[in-house]
């Protein structure tokens, strides 16, 4: 009954609410609207907004050295996931036979363990500052908390059902990924797919005033 | 080649004695004489009952493939089931109970004239993060590696073999899979620590008087005191030690017969068993066995008078440097209102 639930309604129900989700969220966002800047451009919106997508992937000289730790943590953590979501043979295999229909060359074993533990390395450390750091500490909300803990359950979950003998822990592990995904949309987790929107924006807005974002 | 003679001969003894009528019977017996059955004789060389160690030849090429059996994984198996499994669960539980009895009979130990409320700084984010990291790993690697451990004599009773099977099978994979991450914690930590853990003069004293608990008086003690920097060795030592003999265990493909993942999983176990009970008495010195004790990891504050009454050679130094914060200042920094200083007292004195 639960095998049935989990693998399946609940899990096209996640997907709708996943899929749903981001796209109100995304949509809102394009069609919100805002009154055109009748100013007169002091620099070029469109070339600052691009560059500004990729400089912010480098922190600026002057903060570095009080943000060294939260960049390298960032780093390991989001391309340690990244791989895992999509190189992991598994999560290939999974992709393949479910959603897309067809597969690419995964990650070799090794790799796999590597990427994981970076990303697990990463996602403590950047949980921990949030803790310790006073700043960071009151700006968080309980929603990023939410956040770094569900994502850490999914990837524990994950990795607990490695070795792919145990029906109960590949069963945990998805059902952890659909609350997952239930939850994306209305959380922090939508900087996915808002980040580079969001550093376009601001590049765009700065840009036109003269200024280096 | 000796095996192989004696394999030979006992597929043509094994008929006569299959045939033979009845048990043989013993030479002390009344009821007749029998010769010893010559099976004994080739098992006993094969189980390599009198510590000779016999390899013989396979087709399969690989460390310890000529062996037909190891006696001495007979031995380990023994040694783990028997010896670190039942003292490992024996320590862990006496040392719970030993803090458990300490907290009731002496109570959380309050810092002499109370807390003041003016700060001092002990250890930057980064110390904080770093160590706060170690904990979150060495406790997942402490709860996966324990039921690995001390599962099927805890948890097949509580929840039967094919539950347990399945913890077992999540725990080997996890714990797996954060052993490395130990290792690098590990090494954030000694770089981190390393200098201020040094021994120097005075710590023989503190050794000595117990930390306090022989004789009267206060025992005077720097930025980590004689117990701490024991605590600290110990975790650098003992923890490179698991953390090697876990990735000897996790990576068998360097050519390490039986005989060292043997010896990498006793090294491992008791190692780990000591940092454990160890960890049990840290935790519990560090929250609630001492006043103002945790504040130091949580904010990277404590309380000044908390420094002189167990640190006071650095707190003197704070003193003279005047690096001490006021209340307000203290709150300010943790982005609380002036007014907040008594909830931040509060708080740490829990």
């Amino acid at each position: 009954m639960i095998e049935y639930l989990i693998d399946g309604p609940l899990w096209y129900f996640s997907l709708a609410v996943f899929v749903i989700g981001v796209l109100w969220q995304l949509g809102s966002i394009v069609f919100a609207g805002r009154k055109g800047d009748l100013s007169v451009a002091r620099g070029n919106a469109t070339s600052s907004g691009f560059k500004n997508i990729f400089s912010r992937f480098i922190p600026h000289r002057e903060i570095a050295p009080q943000i060294g730790v939260q960049v390298v943590a960032g780093y390991l953590f989001h391309l340690g996931l990244f791989a895992l979501l999509f190189f992991a043979a598994p999560h290939v295999l999974f992709l393949e036979e479910n959603l897309l229909g067809f597969g690419w060359t995964p990650m070799p074993h090794w790799a796999f363990i590597m990427a994981s533990q970076a990303a697990f390395l990463g996602l403590i450390i950047l949980w921990v500052r949030r803790m310790t750091n006073p700043v960071s500490r009151l700006i968080s909300t309980l929603d990023d908390h939410i956040v770094a803990i569900l994502t850490f359950v999914v990837m524990l979950t994950g990795c607990l059902a490695l070795l792919e003998g145990f029906n109960a822990l590949r069963l945990l592990h998805r059902f952890t990924v659909e609350l997952w995904l239930i939850y994306f949309p209305f959380s922090a987790l939508m900087h996915t797919f808002t980040f580079i929107p969001s550093r376009a924006f601001t590049g765009a807005w700065f840009g036109r005033r003269g200024i280096d974002a | 080649m000796r095996i192989k003679t004696l394999l030979i001969l006992f597929c043509l003894v094994l008929p006569q004695i299959s045939l033979a009528d009845g048990p043989p019977k013993s030479l002390n017996s009344p009821e007749g004489v029998s010769a010893i059955s010559p099976g004994s004789e080739l098992w006993r060389a094969v189980r390599q009952r009198d510590g000779e160690v016999l390899e013989g030849v396979s087709q399969v090429k690989s460390v310890d493939s000529g062996m037909l059996i190891n006696a001495r994984g007979d031995q380990w198996a023994r040694f783990r089931i028997s010896k670190l499994t039942t003292y490992g669960g024996i320590a862990i539980a006496a040392v719970f109970v030993i803090v458990i009895l300490l907290y009731v009979v002496r109570g959380k130990i309050p810092i002499e004239g109370g807390l003041s409320g003016r700060m001092v700084r002990r250890f930057t984010d980064y110390e904080r993060i770093v160590h706060w990291t170690l904990a979150i790993v060495f406790l997942f690697l402490t709860i996966t590696g324990l039921i690995l451990l001390l599962g099927k004599p805890l948890l097949i009773p509580l929840f039967g073999k094919e539950v347990f099977s399945v913890f077992a099978s999540a725990s080997k994979e996890g714990h797996n899979l954060f052993g490395p991450l130990f290792l690098v914690s590990l090494i954030m930590i000694f770089l981190s620590f390393a200098r201020r853990n040094i021994y120097e003069k005075g710590d023989l004293t503190w050794l000595l008087k117990g930390g306090g608990i022989i004789g009267d008086g206060h025992v005077s003690g720097g930025f980590f005191n004689m117990g701490e920097k024991t605590w600290y060795w110990m975790v650098i030592l003992i923890g490179f030690a698991i953390a090697i003999s876990g990735l000897i265990l996790v990576s068998p493909v360097f050519g390490q017969g039986r005989w060292i993942m043997e010896l990498s999983h006793v090294i491992h176990t008791i190692g780990a068993l000591i940092l454990i009970t160890v960890s049990i008495g840290h935790m519990y010195l560090g929250s609630i066995g001492s006043e103002g004790a945790m504040e130091g990891m949580k904010s990277g504050y404590v309380d000044i008078n908390w420094a002189d009454a167990h640190h006071d050679r650095w707190g003197k130094k704070c003193h003279d440097e005047n690096l001490i914060i006021s209340a307000e200042e203290y709150a300010r920094l943790q982005g609380r209102k002036p007014d907040d200083t008594a909830e931040l007292a509060t708080e740490q004195g829990k």
